[in-house]
């Protein structure tokens, strides 16, 4: 579904991506993991054509990125890190604006279901909780039926509970057959629910697998913890403790 | 793609749509659009409705005990030319007010003033103007005022022939009034605010939020989003400019010779023009501090020089024949032209041609300066 090849990126005298390869398959949730600064969301950004690409390629579909710019922006979904929109606009209309920009006419209700916002439908922008922000931003990403979906760290921010919520609409999502790419600086995240990760430095991609195979790996070269594994950490304390439910600030 | 023309501009109507709902639950926009202008209409309406009538404010000290000195100071209390102040009774107090400029000159009426002197059959006087420096104009009107009236009062007492006299005739054509000056302004006034400072304060903050930034990653085009904007501006214009005539003709008793037919889609016409700056200024600016020193650079020189608060023919020939260039300024005169002189667009066609080339200019800037965040 996506290959990138040698992809690079120079800002004044930083390489700030260098070389870059990968490829994406259809309905797979790819993780792209690194410090800040490591060139993740320059890596996305030419993807989704929001950057020029100094040289190498990204094929999304059969179409090239740096050539079609317009033609992959239909087969594409965007989700920002931080998700914004203006405010005095209803959800619904969120919804017919977004749809709007690809020339399509949806029913709103429907896409606000899929991310259980349509008790919300009639409320501004502006009155939504961190979580449903991200929620809403998920669902105007996907309104034109995109093959790839790109996500800029979705979780920064959100409690435990607005956390486990997005992953399981994120695997709804990738369900639906639609490759997605995200960045996560939580690893507990990247294990659950990528299927493979690519882990970034400098530039560049020093390791791509899947978790297990990445962990495998590292304890093969002998790495050992101190501490015995606990069957159990402080998150699953604070989830025992508080629920699943998902809780709205009001 | 089969009728992408059609799914483009249902893309422009969707946004339209949605984004003059959103225009009209904001009430601070709402205000600074359609009220502010009116508040303006307001107070220089009111200033200029004193129309044609000029007078002065004066004080009268009489120090004269005679008829004649009580005549005169009864009727110029009655006079709607001179204002008296009564509480002023020496000429120390009137020195004092005529040079804060509350007063614009003093009368004085000497106490010989209406005696008859002597072996005379009538009585005489001198009446003395006295004021400062600044007020030279309206002091030397004030003495011709004084003189016509002595020569009607001296008309009564000596009776003598004039050979010469003067005959003003009124004619019934239609001159402009202040107010019309004033008016064609203010709609320049308004369509500055809608046209500019709508898109330069709207745009910067959607890139500040990202919001421009996220369009971008969609198929959504710059003329589209253009277009969206300009038709959405154009609604709210057409009831601002409903609102403001509707005030001028009631309360103002603006009177519009030309065409509806013709001043509507010339106004339209001005306001996608000057929208153009608005998109160019806002499409450029990367934040607000970048947007308010353009606005002040462009915008200020621009409302004052194009005629929007004063009219062009106060200002010296040269600066007129700058101005004359303004984008603005075509604009103002065509609306002055077409609804108090009942001109057609066949005879503003040097206005329509000047504006016309502004709006591909602006334009062609505004197309080539854009950025998505």
């Amino acid at each position: 579904m996506i290959e990138v090849k040698n992809l690079k990126k120079r800002y004044g005298d930083k390489q700030a991506v260098d070389g870059v390869s990968f490829s994406v398959k259809k309905g797979e949730i790819f993780g792209i993991l690194g410090p800040n600064g490591a060139g993740k969301t320059t890596t996305l950004e030419m993807m989704e054509t929001l950057r020029t690409i100094d040289s190498g390629s990204v094929i999304i579909d059969g179409i090239d990125v740096a050539k079609h710019p317009q033609d992959i922006k239909y087969i594409i979904g965007v989700q920002p890190q931080a998700p914004a929109f203006q405010d005095k606009t209803r959800l619904t209309e969120v919804i017919e604006l977004f749809a709007a920009a690809y020339g399509e006419k949806v029913d709103p209700m429907a896409f606000l279901r899929d991310v259980d916002l349509e008790d919300k439908a009639k409320s501004y922008v502006e009155n939504l909780s961190g979580g449903q922000k991200q929620r809403l931003s998920i669902t105007t990403a996907l309104v034109h039926g995109p093959k790839v979906f790109f996500l800029d760290e979705p979780t920064t921010g959100l409690d435990p509970q607005a956390r486990r919520h997005l992953w399981e609409l994120i695997e709804k999502v990738r369900d639906k057959g639609i490759s997605v790419i995200m960045t996560t600086h939580y690893m507990d995240e990247a294990e659950i629910l990528c299927d493979r990760i690519a882990v970034m430095d400098n530039g560049k991609i020093v390791a791509i697998d899947t978790p297990k195979n990445l962990i495998k790996a590292l304890l093969k070269r002998g790495f050992k913890k101190e501490q015995e594994v606990e069957q159990a950490n402080l998150e699953d304390v604070f989830i025992d403790l508080t629920g699943k439910d998902l809780r709205e600030e009001k | 793609m089969k009728s992408s023309w059609k799914k483009s501009l249902f893309t422009v109507w969707v946004f339209v749509r949605i984004n003059t709902k959103r225009f009209f639950r904001d009430r601070l926009a709402l205000f600074f659009t359609l009220v502010f202008p009116l508040i303006f209409l307001f107070v220089f309406g009111g200033l200029n409705s004193g129309g044609g009538d000029i007078s002065f404010n004066v004080a009268v000290i009489n120090q004269s005990e005679t008829q004649v000195a009580k005549d005169f100071v009864t009727q110029s209390g009655d006079s709607k030319v001179l204002k008296v102040n009564k509480e002023i009774t020496t000429i120390e107090e009137a020195k004092e007010k005529m040079s804060r400029s509350e007063l614009d000159a003093t009368i004085i009426l000497p106490s010989n003033f209406g005696t008859v002197a002597e072996g005379a059959a009538y009585p005489t006087g001198e009446a003395e103007v006295i004021y400062t420096q600044n007020n030279q104009q309206s002091a030397s009107a004030l003495i011709s005022v004084l003189d016509a009236q002595f020569k009607g009062l001296n008309g009564t007492l000596v009776t003598s022939v004039t050979p010469f006299t003067v005959k003003g005739t009124q004619l019934n054509e239609n001159s402009l009034s202040a107010f019309d000056y004033t008016f064609a302004g203010l709609l320049g006034f308004s369509l500055i605010g809608m046209g500019i400072f709508g898109p330069l304060n709207v745009f910067p903050e959607l890139k500040k939020m990202g919001i421009l930034r996220r369009l971008s990653t969609t198929p959504l085009r710059v003329w589209q989003y253009f277009l969206a904007t300009m038709v959405g501006q154009a609604v709210i214009g057409v009831i601002s400019f409903a609102a403001l005539f509707t005030v001028a003709i009631l309360v103002f008793h603006l009177e519009i010779v030309g065409s509806w037919f013709e001043l509507v889609p010339f106004l339209l016409f001005g306001l996608v023009t000057i929208l153009g700056i608005g998109l160019a200024l806002g499409g450029w600016a990367k934040n607000e501090r970048q947007a308010a020193p353009l606005s002040n650079i462009i915008v200020f020189p621009m409302m004052f020089l194009s005629g929007t608060f004063f009219p062009r023919f106060l200002m010296p020939e040269w600066l007129q024949n700058i101005s004359a260039f303004l984008p603005l300024t075509p604009i103002i005169d065509g609306v002055r032209l077409i609804a108090t002189e009942g001109k057609h667009f066949i005879d503003i066609l040097p206005q329509i041609g000047l504006i016309g080339v502004w709006m591909v200019v602006i334009y062609v800037i505004a197309f080539k300066v854009f950025r998505w965040e």
